[in-house]
């Protein structure tokens, strides 16, 4: 769905990745490192070694206190100062987790000391409670697309008068309850993810990850624009295969981009099909662009990947240069991949592109305001 | 001012009603193959959603605080042979999804929204400010087991489903208007629950400065 209205800047903006904050995992990813590790897929109960990328000293268990809750306060300590819950500073808490893995070391080893943050409602409420948040804090859940959704609910807000400046934050840090799930569906093993390339059999990694951002109608560098979502609603863990659901999140996407020279930063999370779709409906949707993706290094963090890799990719616009498709390897999905990283400063803006289980799909572009 | 004009109105409050209950009640009105997949809450949240008659153009939000208890304590309770199905039936708007990928049925927009004390106000809000023509406002919970025991699931289950649109259409049932002002508040869930499901009106302040006013022709 479109968004018609004006223009959203975006004031401030953070993430954290277990390759460091947004300009080092930026550095990171221009040096092509890795933060994909094989690790036990059950954690303390063993299991195949699967790629994943933990926080530095975080374990897959959950802990008590949670890691986690370290790592996002350490995150929002950048947040500007402000009345953030308050009536005119809404929050837009998105993730796809929140606090699952407590639920799962609940159930598995017994220790009610878990339950305390082990729901949404609960995890959000002392997330707020630690951050000094108010009231007004939504929390959207829409899988691997929930950062889109913080993001256009956080414009919403803005550009219906109701905020002076709205905060989005999401967070996803892994437990063996999603590692064994993505494990079952058999898309992660022990194979490490290639985004984007063509190979006899699709791999994903997972990640940790949390990232910040305030959005306000008046200030700030940069400009958010163009956001769509869409929902094929076609299978739970496909996409149909004409590629209609990509097109149709990305027309409205095209249509804000029209006249600007963009590159577009793919989901890419390594599996084969999507990939494919992807790649193609990014070169009917913006011919020119090139396709770059980060699962590659940073694992797919899920819920909160829409706003890491937005973090990122605002990173790659103030550097001037774009990190290629790490742990990518020729021959690529298409001849607008890029493998490589490159010189963006002939661009006017990025896009931005997620998808989900459900088929769906979110898009944006950035760029300076 | 927010406004939203009230379509059509759909509320099931199975009460003590079993699961295995309610999944009998509720099979018939699904495919015979896709009911026996669907999760409990998936039946209840669908079938609501099924009376708006969502169509491709209508956005939908989806209010519910715990979502998938019981798909989330069997996916659990199914390690270390973690089931890929209950895996992907536990994320949270597996109900309304369940219903639209059955109908094969693509919208532009699904807001899922979870939370506490402010979610009736929160996904109210939500709905008021989505550009579609119509909105499919829906919403539920079901009474946990394990996880109850932890206070991490609903003490109860119910479902509903509002259409509405901020154009009054030819017979609307009733409006939804969020307005500002002074004073603090909260709205659960449930409470909105009970309200659409009593055909009641409401006024009540459901979040800090915000006046919500239900009103039924």
């Amino acid at each position: 769905m479109a968004e018609p209205a004006a223009p959203v800047r975006i004031v401030a903006y953070g993430c954290s990745t277990p390759l460091g904050d947004a300009a080092a995992t930026h550095a990171a990813l221009l040096r092509g490192d890795r933060a994909l590790r094989p690790v036990p897929v059950l954690g303390r109960e063993g299991g195949d070694p699967v790629p994943l990328a933990l926080m530095p000293g975080r374990l897959l268990d959950e802990e008590d206190p949670p890691a986690w809750m370290a790592a996002v306060k350490s995150l929002c300590a950048a947040v500007p100062a402000g009345d953030w819950g308050g009536p005119r500073r809404p929050v837009f808490l998105t993730g796809s987790n929140f606090g699952v893995g407590g639920v799962y070391a609940l159930r598995r080893f017994g220790s009610a000391a878990f339950a305390r943050w082990g729901a949404p409602p609960a995890c959000a409420e002392r997330l707020g409670a630690e951050l000094g948040w108010g009231p007004d804090v939504s929390v959207l859940s829409l899988a691997c697309v929930s950062a889109h959704l913080g993001l256009l609910q956080a414009s919403r807000v803005l550009q219906a008068g109701l905020a002076d400046e709205s905060l989005v934050v999401s967070f996803d840090f892994l437990s063996p309850f999603v590692a064994g799930g993505f494990h079952a569906l058999k898309i992660l093993n022990a194979e490490f993810p290639s985004p984007y390339s063509e190979r006899p059999t699709g791999a994903i990694g997972l990640g940790d990850g949390a990232a910040f951002a305030v959005l306000s109608l008046d200030r700030g560098e940069f400009a958010i624009e163009g956001q769509s979502l869409f929902n094929e609603m076609h299978h739970f863990t496909a996409n149909r295969q004409d590629g209609s659901g990509f097109a149709r999140c990305l027309e409205p996407t095209a249509r804000a981009a029209r006249g600007r020279r963009v590159w577009f930063k793919g989901h890419g999370t390594g599996t084969l099909e999507a990939g494919r779709l992807e790649v193609a409906s990014a070169a009917r949707a913006f011919p020119s662009a090139p396709v770059v993706g980060w699962k590659g290094s940073l694992g797919h963090t899920l819920g909160s990947c829409g706003l890491v890799e937005m973090a990122v990719a605002l990173e790659s616009i103030r550097s001037g240069r774009t990190p290629g498709t790490v742990a990518g390897a020729p021959p690529s999905m298409g001849a607008n991949v890029s493998m490589q990283g490159f010189d963006n400063r002939g661009y006017d803006a990025a896009v931005c592109a997620s998808n989900a289980f459900g088929g769906a799909h979110g898009a944006f572009m950035i760029g300076h305001a | 001012m927010l406004e939203l004009h009230i379509h059509s109105a759909f509320a099931d409050d199975p009460g003590e009603e079993a699961p295995a209950a309610t999944r009998e009640r509720l099979k018939g009105c699904f495919p015979a193959g896709a009911a026996r997949r669907m999760t409990t809450l998936g039946m209840l949240v669908g079938n609501a959603v099924a009376r708006a008659q969502p169509s491709p153009g209508d956005a939908i939000v989806y209010a519910s605080g715990y979502a998938e208890s019981r798909a989330l304590e069997d996916f659990i309770d199914s390690f270390p042979a973690a089931s890929p199905t209950l895996f992907q039936t536990s994320i949270q708007p597996s109900a309304v999804q369940q219903l639209m990928i059955g109908r094969q049925t693509p919208v532009d927009e699904l807001m899922p929204l979870s939370g506490g004390a402010l979610l009736a106000f929160q996904a109210l809000r939500a709905a008021a400010l989505s550009p579609a023509q119509r909105v499919i406002v829906c919403g539920g919970e079901e009474r946990g087991t394990w996880l109850l025991e932890h206070k991490l699931a609903s003490e109860r289950t119910y479902a509903f489903a509002l259409a509405a649109a901020k154009a009054p259409g030819a017979a609307p049932l009733g409006l939804v208007r969020l307005e500002p002002r002074d004073g603090g508040g909260e709205l659960g869930l449930s409470a909105l629950f009970d309200a659409l499901r009593d055909r009641r009106n409401l006024d009540c302040q459901a979040a800090a400065g915000w006046r919500l006013l239900i009103e039924w022709r």
